[in-house]
C-alpha cells in the first residue's frame, strides 16, 4: 500500500508560492514594508517578519481567535488573511492599542479582573473586546457572551473577561482610545 | 527571630504580576523565541495505526526550495530513551526504527530554511508502508492488558458480604471518552546547539524534567542543558513530559548545525502531546435502608498506548471518598494503537469521580434520600484507608455554604418536576475529595543592592499564578512591598522544582521559598548582629523582625535598618540563600495528608424538544487551605469547572474505528467552551490552613474541574428522568 501523509496535496514544483510579494501597509500607525513569498499569513508576517509576536497563533485555520488583529479599523483572523491582501491598508496589532506609553483601559481592566491565566489568548481577546466596544455590541452580558465567541479560552477566564469588557463599557468605553 | 507574626497580606486578590506583559503582548512564550540563524522545521506523521514503513522517499523533499535535511528513522542515530519520571516511563525515542504504534506518529522531520518551505517539503515525502491491523479498543482480544499499573488498587473489608447485607444496590458501567488537553499555545521547541552546550525554549511544564532527558538521550551533561519555559500558552498536563517531537527538534539542530523551530499544528497537538484516555467504569454500591454505604466496588479499564505509561487510576480516588466498610478499588490499562495519552487537568480523579458520584446521585435515587444527605451521612470523619485524622477536611463546610448559595433546599426531589416553557430545569450536584501530591523543591532568595529581592527557580507558572504568589509570599516574608519583589521562573538552571502539575507546586515550591527567606534573614541577621555599626547590633533575635524593607526591632520599627543599607556597608552587591521543601509523612505526623476539597451544585436546562443541554449555573465551594491569592485561585478554580462543563457536554475525541485516525482534530471540530456556554459561576473558598504543609496550602489547579461532569450528569437526569452515564452527555442522548 502506498500512502502518502495526511496533508493536502503537493504544490507543483512550480508553485508560485514560492514567489515574492512586496506588501506596503500600516503596522500600529509606522509604515512597513514586508517583501515575502506569496503564502505568508498576515499572522506569520507580523511575528515572524515584523517581530510582533503578540498576536498569538492558536490554530491557524480561523478556529480560535488568537490571532485576532484590526485591519483598517475591523477585527479580522489573521491567521485566514494573506499578507499580500493587506496592501494599502491599516492594521493593528496588540503592540499597538498603547497611547503614549499608557495601556488601553481594556489592558487594565484584563488585569484588574484577571482576565487570563496562561496568557496567550489574551492578545486576541482584548483585540476583540475594542472592537465590541467600537461595534456596540458590549450592551449586554448575552452580547458581550455572544459576540466574544470566536475568541476560545482554553484556561476558560470566560467570566472575567465579560467582567472586564463589562466594566470599559460602563466607563463609555474611552471613546478617545479607540 | 521570626520571619513573620503570622501572615495577613497573604490572600490579598492582588493583580497579577505578570499581567502587564500578557495584556500587551509583551510575554514571551516558547512560539515567540527566534534565534539568529534559525530554521524551521515541520513534522510527516504517519498515515496508519499499526504496522511498518516500507519505503520512505526523501528525495523530492529533499530537493525543495530552501530544505536543508530531512530526518527519518534512516538517519537519526540509535537514541536511549528518557529516564523514569513519576508519571512513568519516558515517551519513546523518535524515528528510531520502521514500526507505527498510532496514527500520527512522527515519521519525517523537515528542516527548511523557512516555515512555509520546510511545510511544502513536508508534502513531498512519500511513504509506503506495510499496514497491520491496529488494535483500536479494549474489547480487541489480541489487547494487551496490565492489571493494577500503578499498585493502587485497594481492598477493605469484605465487598461481596457488604454488597449482599445491603438493603438497596446500584451496579452501573460509566464510559468517558478520550479528551483531548488542546492548550491554546501550540507546543513549540526551539532548540540551539553550541557544541555540547544545548538550549532549548520549550511548552514544557516541567523544565527540569526536560533538561534530565535531554542530557540523557544526547550524552551531554545535565550542566550544559538549558531549558527555558518561562510562559506557556496553557498545558492541563500536555506539557508534563518530554514528548519525541522534543527531542527531533534537537535532533535537527544538532544535524544541521543552526538553532531549529519547531511549532505543533493544531491537528498535530491532538496526536502528539497526549490526551485523557477513556475508560469504561464499573460501580457498584450497597447500603442499607438508612442510607449508610456498606460497600463500594470500582472497577475501570482505560486505553493506554502500546510502548508507554499513563497515570490513570480511574478508580482509585474511590477508597478514600467516603466511609465505608467494604471497599474494593481495580484499575486496569489496555494497550492500544492510539497516540500516548497523558494527565489532564484532574488525570483519573476527572474520569473517576465521574462514575462513583453518578452512582452515589443513583444510590440516592434508589434509597429515596437527598443526594446532599446521602453524602452527609457517609461523610470520612477520618481517612478511610489510614483511620487517621485530616491534616484539613472542610468537605462538610463546602456542602453546607453551597447548599445555601445554591439554594439546594427548594430543590424539588421528583426528576422531571420543573419547567420554565420548552426548557426542563434539572439540579444536581457531586462532592470532590482530591489527593494530596508534593515532590520535594528547592528555591533561591536574593536580596539585591537596590533593597529588593529575587525569587528564583526552575518551575514554571503554567497561568496557575505561581509568579504573583511567590512575589507575594517572598515580599511579605521579607516585609517588601511587592514592587520591589521579582520572580524568575521556568529555567532549569535555577534551583529545581517539580512540575507544575498534580496541585503540587504552590505548596511545594512556597514552601521552599519560605525556607530560603527565613535562611536569608537569618544570614542577615548574623551580619547585623556584629556589626557595631549597626543599628541592631547584638540584638537578640527573637526581637528582630522583617519590616519596612529591611531588619526592625520588634514593637520599635524607627529602630532597624533597610537590606540596601545592610548590603552596602558590608560592600555586598548581594545576598542570597538556598531554600528547601521535602514533602510531610504521614505516619510522622500522626495525620492523613488531605488534598483539596470541594462541592459542586449545578442546575442545567434541557430542551424537551431538541435534547439540548444548557448548563444555566454552578456553585461551587472548595477548601484549598490557604489561599495565597483570592483572585488568581478563584480563576484556577473557574477554569476548572469551566473544563468540567466541556468534558461533560462537548468534549469527545473521536478515532475512526477502522484506521486509528482522530476524525475530529481541529478546534472546528473539537468543541470546547466558548463564552456564550459559560453561565454564571459562583465560587467560594473555606476551610483552614492545612497543618501538614509549611504554609497551609493546598493546590486548587484540578479540583475545580473533578465532580461538574458528574453534578451536570446529575441535574440532567433530574431535570429529564434520564440517567446519562456516558460522556459527553449530547442531544441524541436525550431525544
Ligand atoms: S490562529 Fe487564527 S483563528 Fe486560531
Ligand atoms: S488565558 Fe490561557 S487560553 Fe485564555
Amino acid at each position: 500500500m502506498t500512502s502518502t501523509p495526511d496533508v493536502p496535496p503537493a504544490p507543483p514544483q512550480s508553485d508560485p508560492g514560492a514567489a515574492e510579494i512586496t506588501t506596503a501597509f500600516t503596522v500600529n500607525g509606522t509604515p512597513r514594508t514586508v517583501g515575502a513569498d506569496t503564502r505568508v499569513t498576515l499572522l506569520d508576517a507580523l511575528r515572524d517578519r515584523l517581530g510582533l509576536t503578540g498576536t498569538k497563533k492558536g490554530c491557524d485555520q480561523g478556529a480560535c481567535g488568537a490571532c485576532t488583529v484590526h485591519v483598517d479599523g475591523r477585527r479580522v483572523l489573521a491567521c485566514l488573511m494573506l499578507a499580500a491582501q493587506c496592501d494599502g491598508r491599516e492594521v493593528t496589532t496588540i503592540e499597538g492599542l498603547s497611547r503614549e506609553g499608557r495601556p488601553h483601559p481594556m489592558q487594565d481592566a484584563f488585569v484588574r479582573h484577571d482576565g487570563f491565566q496562561c496568557g496567550y489568548c489574551t492578545p486576541g481577546q482584548i483585540m476583540s473586546a475594542v472592537a465590541l466596544l467600537r461595534e456596540g455590541r458590549a450592551g449586554t452580558d448575552e452580547d458581550i457572551r455572544e459576540f466574544m465567541s470566536g475568541n476560545l479560552c482554553r484556561c476558560a477566564a470566560y467570566p472575567n473577561v465579560v467582567a472586564a469588557i463589562k466594566d470599559v463599557a460602563r466607563e463609555g468605553g474611552d471613546h478617545a482610545h479607540l | 527571630m521570626s520571619t513573620a507574626e503570622d501572615l495577613p497580606v497573604l490572600g490579598a486578590p492582588v493583580d497579577r504580576v505578570d499581567g502587564p506583559l500578557k495584556v500587551t503582548g509583551q510575554a514571551p512564550y516558547p512560539s515567540d523565541v527566534d534565534l539568529p540563524g534559525q530554521a524551521h522545521a515541520a513534522l510527516v506523521q504517519s498515515t496508519i495505526a499499526a504496522g511498518r514503513i516500507t519505503d520512505l522517499d526523501t528525495t523530492e523533499a529533499e530537493k525543495a526550495p530552501g530544505v536543508l535535511a530531512v530526518l527519518t528513522h534512516h538517519t537519526v542515530p540509535r537514541l536511549p530513551r528518557g529516564p523514569m519520571t513519576s508519571l512513568g516511563v519516558s515517551p519513546p525515542a523518535p524515528l528510531q526504527d520502521d514500526r507505527i504504534r498510532h496514527h500520527g506518529q512522527h515519521v519525517a522531520l523537515v528542516v527548511a530554511e523557512s516555515r512555509e518551505q520546510a511545510t511544502a517539503a513536508a508534502r513531498l515525502v512519500r511513504v509506503e508502508y506495510a499496514p497491520a491491523d491496529p488494535v483500536l479498543d479494549f474489547d480487541d482480544p489480541r489487547a494487551v492488558s496490565v492489571d493494577d499499573p500503578w499498585g493502587l488498587d485497594s481492598h477493605r473489608g469484605d465487598v461481596d458480604a457488604g454488597l449482599a447485607s445491603a438493603d438497596v444496590t446500584v451496579d452501573a458501567v460509566y464510559t468517558t471518552p478520550d479528551n483531548t488537553n488542546n492548550p491554546l499555545g501550540l507546543f513549540s521547541t526551539l532548540a540551539a546547539w553550541e557544541g555540547e552546550r544545548l538550549t532549548v525554549y520549550d511548552a514544557t511544564q516541567w523544565p527540569a524534567m526536560v533538561r534530565e532527558t535531554l542530557a540523557e538521550v544526547f550524552g551531554v551533561p545535565e550542566v550544559s542543558v538549558r531549558v527555558l519555559s518561562p510562559f506557556l500558552g496553557g498545558g492541563f498536563g500536555a506539557g508534563l513530559r518530554a514528548w519525541p517531537h522534543v527531542i527531533l527538534a534537537v535532533q535537527a539542530a544538532r544535524d544541521v548545525g543552526r538553532p531549529v523551530k519547531l511549532v505543533l499544528t493544531r491537528p498535530q497537538m491532538f496526536t502528539s502531546v497526549g490526551h485523557r484516555p477513556k475508560g469504561v467504569q464499573r460501580v457498584r454500591l450497597g447500603a442499607t435502608a438508612d442510607a449508610t454505604l456498606v460497600a463500594i466496588e470500582h472497577h475501570s479499564t482505560s486505553l493506554l498506548a502500546v510502548e508507554d505509561d499513563d497515570y490513570e487510576p480511574f478508580a482509585a480516588g474511590s477508597a478514600v471518598a467516603y466511609a465505608c466498610p467494604h471497599v474494593v478499588t481495580a484499575d486496569r490499562q489496555v494497550r492500544a494503537n492510539v497516540p500516548a495519552p497523558v494527565s489532564m487537568r484532574a488525570p483519573a480523579h476527572a474520569q473517576g469521580n465521574f462514575a462513583l458520584e453518578s452512582a452515589m446521585d443513583e444510590l440516592a435515587c434508589a434509597l429515596d434520600v437527598d443526594p446532599l444527605e446521602l453524602r452527609l451521612r457517609n461523610h470520612a470523619d477520618v481517612h478511610p484507608a489510614l483511620g487517621l485524622p485530616w491534616s484539613s477536611n472542610a468537605l462538610r463546610e463546602c456542602y453546607a455554604v453551597g447548599a445555601e448559595r445554591f439554594g439546594w433546599s427548594r430543590r424539588p426531589a421528583r426528576p422531571r418536576s420543573r419547567r420554565d416553557g420548552h426548557w426542563l430545569v434539572g439540579q444536581g450536584m457531586a462532592g470532590v475529595s482530591y489527593p494530596w501530591y508534593q515532590a520535594p523543591s528547592l528555591a533561591r532568595v536574593t536580596v539585591t543592592a537596590d533593597g529588593g529581592a529575587t525569587v528564583a527557580s526552575s518551575g514554571m507558572d503554567i497561568g496557575t499564578g505561581t509568579y504573583t504568589v511567590l512575589t507575594q509570599l517572598c515580599a511579605h516574608l521579607l516585609g517588601l512591598p511587592l514592587e520591589q519583589v521579582r520572580s524568575d521562573l521556568g529555567d532549569s538552571d535555577l534551583p529545581e522544582a517539580p512540575q507544575a502539575g498534580g496541585s503540587g507546586l504552590t505548596s511545594a515550591l512556597g514552601s521552599a521559598v519560605a525556607d530560603a527567606c527565613e535562611r536569608l534573614l537569618g544570614a542577615l541577621l548574623e551580619l547585623v548582629r556584629d556589626d557595631p555599626e549597626s543599628p541592631l547590633h547584638g540584638s537578640d533575635p527573637e526581637d528582630v523582625v522583617a519590616a519596612g524593607g529591611g531588619l526592625r526591632r520588634r514593637g520599635d520599627p524607627g529602630r532597624g535598618e533597610t537590606y540596601a543599607a545592610i548590603l552596602a556597608r558590608h560592600g555586598r552587591p548581594q545576598l542570597g540563600a538556598d531554600g528547601a521543601s521535602t514533602p510531610a509523612q504521614p505516619t510522622e505526623l500522626g495525620m492523613a495528608l488531605a488534598g483539596a476539597f470541594g462541592a459542586h451544585f449545578a442546575e442545567v436546562r434541557v430542551d424537551e424538544d431538541l435534547g439540548l443541554v444548557r448548563v444555566s449555573r454552578v456553585t461551587t465551594v472548595i477548601d484549598g487551605g490557604r489561599i495565597l491569592n483570592e483572585k488568581t485561585a478563584r480563576s484556577q478554580v473557574i477554569g476548572g469547572v469551566i473544563g468540567g462543563i466541556g468534558m461533560a457536554v462537548f468534549e469527545d475525541t473521536i478515532t475512526d474505528p477502522t484506521t486509528g485516525r482522530i476524525a475530529n482534530a481541529t478546534f472546528g471540530d473539537y468543541l470546547v467552551p466558548v463564552h456564550a456556554d459559560v453561565p454564571d459561576l459562583d465560587v467560594t473558598f473555606v476551610g483552614e490552613p492545612d497543618r501538614a504543609s509549611a504554609l497551609g496550602v493546598k493546590g486548587v489547579g484540578e479540583v475545580g474541574l473533578v465532580g461538574v461532569a458528574a453534578a451536570i450528569a446529575n441535574a440532567v437526569h433530574h431535570a429529564t428522568g434520564v440517567r446519562v452515564r456516558s460522556l459527553p452527555i449530547t442531544l441524541d442522548a436525550l431525544l
